[in-house]
């Protein structure tokens, strides 16, 4: 075979001297990842691990093509092991330095060793580098872009369900909902918590409608307008709206802005909100006389 | 110059007793802002019987401080505006249309009880409110 010819310095290193390389490798990495916590990751895994990835990288170079770039499809058997290993690091919280160390690191010792072996013309030694450069490089790239996929994958479904979590919508009693908002608004948190505020307004024929803003951190132009729309589609449902909470920045802002929201009734905390809304359907906090304090 | 604002349990008094700067104006803006969110209160009382001009800037300023301070659950009511001050703010298109206006202070003091005492708030909590006053 004419692959066995050109690369025949470097095959021969990957058959006779695998242990050794294999050896080497596996130290580097360690040094590399030696800052983790020695229960991130489970050294004999990585050992198999290794050994699996180099018998791989073996193969590759055996049949290597003589002229042209060695055609790597995103099926192949060597990408699946490291799109998946890749995935694995970035759920463990590893940076993308410490996940594209472990196959860079392969390139030094491969380079070393081919140095060390003592290849005489300059052009086999520049094929074989060649070869190993290429195949590391693009195995980094495979490495790289599976650990960013991962990751974009975790903060999307992060941000999803924090869009769950942080906008309930409580009922605080027969006709009273209570609204409360905690964290930065956007567009697509305004847009959900406005339908599960609509929702529940018609399920349960609210007659008063709490929203509270103590959580809300930054009060700007975009924040405000989305408050008012909410505040507003409420409205034509047929219910009476009492926002608490705002800050005294937040009150600036929605001046300066000039929202007035003239059909609503503000109120300073939670507490008198709560008052308030108790008092619009005929209620009221008393005292039981027998516990008094 | 800083202007008082007294106490009167959860109600805040402010006579401004002389022309504002427009930064002075600002600061006791911000101030009364502050106040309010600091002690909950539930009404506000500003005494301008001593202004014989307002500006446009200061129109504006008692007009936002009264949304504001409405937007932080407090009533409020403007007293005291002279004569001229009045025409001046009708032919300047600034009425002040965030608050109530009243003769003295006196009468102010006494719409305000008397607002206070509608809100639903005020009736439910004030069993719990003696910390406060």
């Amino acid at each position: 075979m004419s692959a066995h010819n050109h690369l025949a310095a470097l095959n021969l290193l990957l058959t006779t001297q695998r242990p050794e390389i294999l050896e080497k490798w596996t130290a580097e990495i360690l040094k590399s990842w030696s800052k983790r916590l020695p229960n991130t990751f489970n050294v004999s895994e990585m050992r198999l691990h290794t050994a699996q990835l180099l018998e791989q990288v073996s193969q590759i170079f055996a049949c290597y093509p003589t002229h042209g770039l060695w055609d790597f499809p995103e099926s192949h058997p060597l990408a699946l092991i490291m799109s998946e290993f890749s995935a694995s690091r970035a759920v463990a919280g590893f940076t993308p330095t410490e996940t594209a160390q472990y196959v860079m690191s392969l390139k030094s010792v491969l380079t070393l060793a081919l140095i060390r072996v003592g290849i005489t013309s300059a052009a086999e030694l520049e094929t074989n580098l060649s070869a190993v450069e290429d195949v590391i490089g693009r195995l980094t790239l495979v490495t790289f872009s599976a650990f960013v996929a991962t990751r974009e994958r975790i903060i999307l479904g992060q941000s999803a369900s924090l869009i769950d979590l942080s906008t309930p919508v409580i009922r605080l009693w027969d006709r009273v909902l209570l609204l409360p908002l905690v964290g930065v608004i956007d567009t697509a948190r305004a847009r959900k918590f406005t339908e599960n505020l609509l929702e529940a307004i018609t399920r349960y024929e609210a007659s008063v409608t709490v929203i509270d803003v103590t959580g809300v951190p930054v009060f700007d132009t975009a924040v405000a307008r989305h408050l008012m729309k909410t505040v507003d589609a409420a409205q034509l449902l047929g219910t009476r709206v009492v926002m608490t909470g705002l800050n005294p920045e937040g009150a600036l802002t929605l001046t300066k802005l000039g929202i007035t929201m003239p059909n609503v009734i503000t109120r300073a905390t939670l507490r008198t909100g709560v008052a308030e809304a108790l008092a619009l359907i005929g209620r009221r906090i008393v005292t039981i006389p027998s516990s008094q304090s | 110059m800083r202007i008082a604002i007294p106490r009167l349990g959860r109600i805040l008094l402010c006579a401004i007793q002389q022309d504002l700067s427009d930064d002075d104006a600002l600061e006791f803006q911000s101030n009364l802002l502050s106040t309010i969110a600091d002690v909950e209160a539930l009404g506000v009382v500003i005494d301008i019987s001593a202004l014989d001009v307002v500006d446009s800037f200061m129109a504006r300023v008692i007009n936002d401080t009264a949304s504001m301070a409405r937007l932080l659950g407090a009533e409020i009511i403007v007293c005291g505006i002279q004569p001229f001050v009045a025409l001046t703010l009708v032919e300047m298109g600034q009425g002040l249309l965030g608050a109530n206006c009243t003769f003295n202070l006196e009468q102010g003091l006494k719409t305000l009880q008397a607002r206070i005492a509608l809100r639903g708030d005020f009736t439910a909590t004030k069993d719990d409110d003696e910390h406060f006053d």
